[in-house]
């Protein structure tokens, strides 16, 4: 505080002027003793140093204006120390320079730290003002200059830093701490020097040094090996960053190591012969794999590249098994092969890619490709799931059931006609309701359940309508024998199934001349029921029907024959005839040819259920062959079945006939969404049709941009559209 | 030779049921107008039939051989597309009179010399889509008929282009009677066909895209002919 004489007067605080004397010598006396203690503190002799003392004349000289004389006497004394010390470290040999180097430099920052304490003041005025660089920092930039950058010591840091890593590499031990401390300084003095004087050299250093790794393990090692040692380096360098270098560096090792150990070498892994990538597949090496996917991961093109191969490789054997003619002769066992294979695979991208998406999109694409190649697989799945229905599921849990139909349910969703295996899908349903058997209701429904889901109520209404007719036709079975029931007595007892037309597979109706007690009875059951449901047509379909007969051999032997109803009229007739002719036979049941002698061969030709002979023995069937009951017949079963209803691949000629119809079906399929989509454009161009009617009709099945061309053409001559005058590509539709 | 023919005096009878057309007729330039419709009349009546009122197949053999010119020449079609006759192998009254008046014909050596400025008059392009499609319209004989058949088609597309684009005609006829698909062509094919004669480049088709909307019977007689080249 000011005192002056002026009284009574309002205080005022003005800056202190402290009238010192002027010393001349002042600043040279302040600084020399800064300076020695300056020596001191980097003589390791601080303790008898009062920082207050210390830290006034600090403020005193910065407050007289001479913070230049303070600074820049720092400097030269700061300097004069480190070359010094630097000195000391260039003369230190072999593992000493290091130790030497890293003892010094903490030495260094204590001093600093101290100095800095001191000169506080100075940091923040004159520093401040004159921007300068801050005592810190100076110190730290002095050090780089006086120490790091010397000749001597900034090669010789570098080369031994190397050679420690080096040494590492190849499984010695080093001494980590120091490395730590060391590395840290280099970081501490900023990241140039980080850089320039570690990072980058040793991110050259250890490319080449995983370059000639990589390229001897190669040439030695199998894929499985040659990845786990990958794996290890790679673990290796995350490990020595954390131990010892700046946490930065861990991305650009990395990548080195990838590059260098993975991404030099993906092709040559990948197809390592075997070992490679296939091999581990066919192998199911789950761990091999997932390390793959894991190291891959992390490399450019990784991922596509081993999701490639796996994909063509799938396509590959996928194609093998569809045009393979030995797998194709058993349709259940080409469908389990497919299931299998799905689950292989199924199985390697859960365990081994992480459920990787896109790898999964790419099985599901290579399955689509290849089962679709095979014409014959929507017939093939229905008799897969057929196989299933009628006796696989037996004893197999509800869980299970569900597992195995969802699996079907996936191959399904891969087809592209889907409408050829709703044809087969309903001829062979229709045999498994009307065989006989027990059939598992609830798998049964909760497969239909399953397609409705996938492709709307129209696939499967009429699927639906079978179940019905089944359980209806029930009731009026049931209503048939309460009203009529007294009057049959002891004749044959009839189980009618009522087909409603149009849910069912449609069959042309052949003529079968039943037997008299049949005739009757099938009569009786057909005005009870137009009783009933007068205006309705009915027309018995022999060539479905089943029949249970008793029969009593020659031996002595009875026996209770399960047959189709064609064998049954052609038993019944050896009720009064001893031998019969094949011509005879004709004439009486007026059953079709071909029809008859298949059920004819049926019955006395294969071994066991030989109820008939036949002369001559031979298996084809002549106009003149005399046909007579086998009285030495036996069976080790009293029931004893013969049928020949059971569904199966189809012959040549049936199929050729299938693919017909579904053509057929196909056309006004392909007119209606031809109508639908012109209906909303009212004008559109070709292309667009096209696509449109594609995309449409694509859950049922894959339509030809041909046959839609001649879809159009048929509509336009029969005036529901019409090319545009002025523009050839556009068609204009006709209300 | 002319076939002798009662000429009625009914003249006026056939046309009582549309006098107005006569009078669209009579409305000209008075006094050789009438007589020229007159004349044109006459002529008529020399080669039609009398029970039916109109010329008939026969007659049109003799209106043939008096103009020197083969029955199953282009320009008897020229000719009845100018009349815009409906039925083939039969002129009416009305068609006959439009016809012959447009070409200022009243007698047989007029009309004769009418003939090849009639076919340039046919040939422009801007007339030609329309003589060409009504070529294909002449020749469906019965009612609700869309279509000809593959044998009348080819000797029609002859008849039709073959001065015009002889090769693809030769090669498109080749086709259709080696291929089974079609029985029978319909206008829309018939069309396209002219339009392609026009626009593809022959033979060897290098602008000719089957994604585009050419009908069908096109893009297989491509790839035949393509098919053959190879």
């Amino acid at each position: 505080m000011n005192c002056s004489n002026q009284k009574k007067r309002s205080f005022n605080i003005e800056a202190f002027k402290h009238k010192v004397v002027v010393d001349p010598n002042y600043a040279d006396k302040t600084w020399r003793l800064l300076e020695h203690a300056i020596d001191e503190i980097y003589n390791k002799n601080a303790s008898g140093l009062s920082f207050e003392e210390l830290y006034r004349n600090a403020y005193n000289m910065v407050l007289h204006k001479y913070g230049e004389k303070l600074y820049t006497g720092l400097v030269s004394t700061m300097t004069s120390h480190l070359v010094t010390m630097s000195r000391c470290i260039e003369n230190a040999h072999g593992e000493m320079f290091l130790e030497e180097l890293n003892s010094k430099w903490a030495d260094h920052n204590k001093a600093l730290q101290m100095i800095r304490d001191i000169l506080m003041y100075m940091d923040r005025s004159y520093v401040h003002g004159s921007q300068k660089t801050p005592v810190h920092e100076l110190g730290l930039n002095l050090w780089r200059d006086n120490v790091i950058y010397v000749t001597g010591i900034q090669s010789r840091l570098q080369n031994i830093v190397l050679q420690l890593i080096h040494k590492e590499r190849t499984g010695q031990i080093i001494n980590q701490g120091l490395m730590r401390n060391i590395i840290k300084m280099l970081s501490d003095l900023g990241p140039s020097v980080y850089q320039v004087n570690f990072e980058r050299p040793f991110l050259e250093a250890s490319g080449d040094f995983y370059s000639i790794e990589s390229r001897e393990f190669i040439e030695c090692c199998d894929c499985g090996d040659y990845l786990q040692k990958a794996e290890r380096r790679l673990n290796e360098e995350i490990d020595r960053v954390s131990h010892y270098l700046d946490a930065k560096s861990e991305v650009k090792i990395t990548n080195v190591v990838e590059k260098e150990m993975i991404a030099n070498h993906m092709t040559r892994l990948v197809h390592m012969e075997d070992s490679g990538l296939v091999n581990m597949i066919i192998d199911d090496k789950y761990e091999d794999l997932k390390r793959f996917y894991n190291l891959f991961h992390r490399v450019p093109n990784g991922l596509s590249t081993i999701r490639e191969v796996m994909m063509s490789y799938s396509r590959e054997t996928g194609m093998q098994l569809v045009t393979d003619p030995e797998k194709l002769k058993d349709p259940v066992e080409f469908v389990q092969c497919l299931l299998n294979k799905k689950d292989k695979y199924d199985k390697i991208i859960t365990l081994a890619f992480n459920n990787d998406k896109s790898f999964q999109n790419a099985l599901n694409s290579s399955f689509e490709f290849f089962i679709n190649r095979n014409p014959r697989s929507p017939e093939f799945i229905s008799l897969f799931v057929d196989d299933k229905l009628r006796k696989g599921l037996k004893g197999v849990g509800e869980d299970d059931v569900e597992v195995v139909l969802d699996k079907v349910m996936m191959m399904f969703r891969f087809l592209h006609e889907k409408d050829v295996f709703e044809k087969y899908y309903k001829q062979h349903l229709a045999k498994r309701l009307l065989s006989g058997k027990d059939v598992s209701d609830d798998a049964e429904r909760s497969l239909i359940l399953k397609l409705k889901t996938e492709c709307g109520y129209q696939f499967t209404s009429k699927l639906e309508g079978m179940f019905t007719d089944m359980k209806t036709s029930q009731d009026t079975n049931d209503g048939f024998y309460l009203k009529h029931g007294a009057d049959l007595g002891d004749g044959p007892s009839l189980v009618v199934q009522v087909l409603t037309t149009g849910s069912w597979p449609t069959q042309p109706s052949a003529t079968c001349n039943l037997p008299a007690e049949l005739t009757s009875l099938c009569d009786k059951f057909r005005s009870y029921y137009l009783g009933t449901h007068s205006g309705r047509r009915l027309s018995w379909q022999t060539n479905m029907g089943t029949a249970d007969i008793k029969a009593n051999f020659g031996t002595g032997q009875k026996h209770e024959l399960t047959v189709s109803t064609y064998q049954m009229c052609v038993l019944m007739l050896f009720n009064n005839a001893e031998r019969l002719t094949y011509k005879e036979l004709e004439q009486a049941t007026e059953i079709p040819s071909l029809d008859l002698k298949r059920c004819l061969q049926s019955m006395a030709c294969v071994k066991g259920k030989n109820v008939l002979k036949k002369e001559p023995m031979s298996k084809d069937i002549g106009e003149d062959d005399v046909f007579s009951v086998n009285d030495k017949f036996s069976s080790k079963f009293f029931k004893v079945r013969i049928g020949t209803v059971v569904a199966q691949k189809e012959t040549e000629p049936e199929k050729h006939e299938t693919r017909q119809r579904v053509e057929e079906d196909r056309k006004p399929q392909i007119e209606a969404a031809i109508v639908r989509i012109m209906k909303a454009r009212r004008v559109l161009d070709h292309n667009n049709v096209i696509t449109e009617v594609i995309k449409q009709l694509q859950p049922r099945f894959l339509a030809n941009p041909s046959e839609i061309k001649k879809r159009i053409e048929s509509l336009i001559e029969r005036d529901f559209l019409e090319r545009d005058g002025s523009d050839r590509k556009l068609y204009q539709y006709l209300a | 030779m002319r076939r002798a023919s009662s000429k009625k005096a009914s003249s006026n009878s056939t046309t009582s049921t549309n006098s107005s057309a006569m009078d669209l007729f009579r409305s000209a330039t008075g006094k050789a107008a009438t007589k020229e419709l007159e004349r044109i009349d006459q002529l008529f009546y020399s080669y039609s039939n009398e029970s039916s009122g109109m010329i008939d197949p026969e007659g049109i053999e003799y209106l043939c051989s008096d103009l020197e010119v083969e029955h199953t020449d282009v320009r008897i079609l020229m000719l009845a597309w100018k009349m815009q006759a409906e039925k083939q192998g039969y002129f009416t009254l009305e068609e006959w009179r439009k016809g012959l008046k447009a070409l200022h014909a009243d007698t047989i050596v007029k009309l004769k010399k009418a003939l090849p400025e009639l076919e340039n008059e046919v040939r422009r392009p801007s007339n030609y889509v329309e003589f060409y499609s009504y070529a294909f319209r002449y020749c469906l004989t019965e009612e609700k008929q869309k279509s000809i058949d593959i044998e009348s088609i080819c000797e029609l597309l002859e008849l039709v282009l073959g001065s015009q684009f002889p090769q693809q005609v030769d090669l498109f006829v080749q086709y259709l009677k080696t291929q089974v698909d079609y029985k029978v062509i319909n206008m829309d094919q018939w069309m396209g066909f002219y339009r392609f004669c026009n626009e593809i480049s022959f033979p060897d088709f290098n602008n000719y895209d089957e994604e585009l909307a050419w009908p069908l019977i096109l893009d297989n007689f491509v790839d035949w002919v393509k098919s053959k080249q190879s």
